[in-house]
């Protein structure tokens, strides 16, 4: 079983960065390695136990339910049903905390998975990379840039 | 039940912030509110259950029991025991994790008490603003930023 944490600090406050990500459909609009995505059975993207149906921009398709969500800790859990890559028994957790000294927004995602011997580091790489890290620079730059429009109007 | 919720990042990694913190017998050593503590019954300071008599530099005197301590996922819980601050079923967490994008922690102190109606906000303000964001503001001193 492998574990995998990231973190890092936003610097706007919790519930800005929870609008965009508590949409389990809404990836595809903030996330660069999302391309289009839709929720299966016509069910609400807040149910639980709905399964977001969606491709990558490299075409992979995957399927992942969601598990958990609150409102009240800002925070979600999923796993992946079906996907081509050799992950097996993805689990993940998204949770946003405020830092009130200063307004800002602590997002922690984390998941548990295994895969083939000899792919571990490179699963690793990828969630951690291409997935987590690419997503806190997507939040990051899109809520800069719309504090950017804010500024000058 | 009132709820006191502060948290902070800290410049450091969480293992090194860890061992400032962990010691439930070293707030004197990093706490500026904080004047002198000892365990009773001579305890070690990582054992469950152990009790810390402390004095506050404003003279009022505390004593707190350890109901948990984690190395592994860097939290302390303790409830107050005796203190002449008016509180009931006080128990609080202290919790620090990694900030991986940067070696920094993101540190949490929560609290939930029993008291009386009209004296929640001044108690809130205390515990939160004053010992929590205090204890906090001295570590990002130590920790530089």
């Amino acid at each position: 079983m492998i574990r995998l944490v990231r973190s890092t600090i936003i610097d706007a406050p919790t519930d800005e960065v929870w609008a965009l990500l508590r949409d389990f459909n809404g990836h595809d609009q903030w996330h660069p390695a999302v391309g289009k995505s839709a929720i299966e059975r016509g069910q609400s993207s807040d149910k639980v136990g709905c399964v977001r149906h969606f491709f990558l921009r490299n075409g992979a398709e995957l399927r992942e339910q969601l598990l958990t969500l609150s409102d009240l800790e800002q925070s979600f859990s999923y796993c992946l049903l079906d996907t081509p890559v050799p992950l097996f028994n993805y689990v993940a957790h998204v949770r946003l905390a405020p830092v009130t000294d200063g307004n800002r927004t602590f997002w922690d995602w984390r998941c548990s998975f295994s895969t083939r011997k000899g792919e571990e580091a490179e699963m690793a790489r990828m969630v951690g990379e291409d997935i987590y890290d690419a997503g806190f620079a997507a939040i990051r730059n899109r809520l800069a840039a719309s504090a950017g429009l804010e500024g000058r109007a | 039940m009132a709820r006191v919720y502060v948290s902070s990042v800290i410049n450091s990694r969480s293992d090194r912030v860890w061992q400032r913190v962990r010691d439930f017998n070293g707030l004197p050593s990093w706490h500026p509110g904080i004047a002198e503590s000892r365990i009773e019954n001579g305890e070690p300071s990582d054992k469950i259950g152990c009790v810390r008599d402390f004095r506050l530099r404003n003279g009022d005197r505390i004593r707190e029991k350890l109901l948990g301590l984690s190395d592994f996922d860097l939290f302390c819980t303790y409830s107050i025991l005796e203190s002449p601050m008016g509180v009931e079923n006080y128990v609080a967490t202290l919790r620090l994790t990694p900030i991986t994008d940067g070696d920094r922690t993101f540190a949490e102190w929560t609290a939930e008490f029993d008291c009386p109606p009209e004296r929640e906000a001044e108690l809130v303000s205390n515990i939160g603003g004053g010992v929590f964001q205090g204890g906090f503001d001295a570590l990002k001193r130590q920790f530089g930023g």
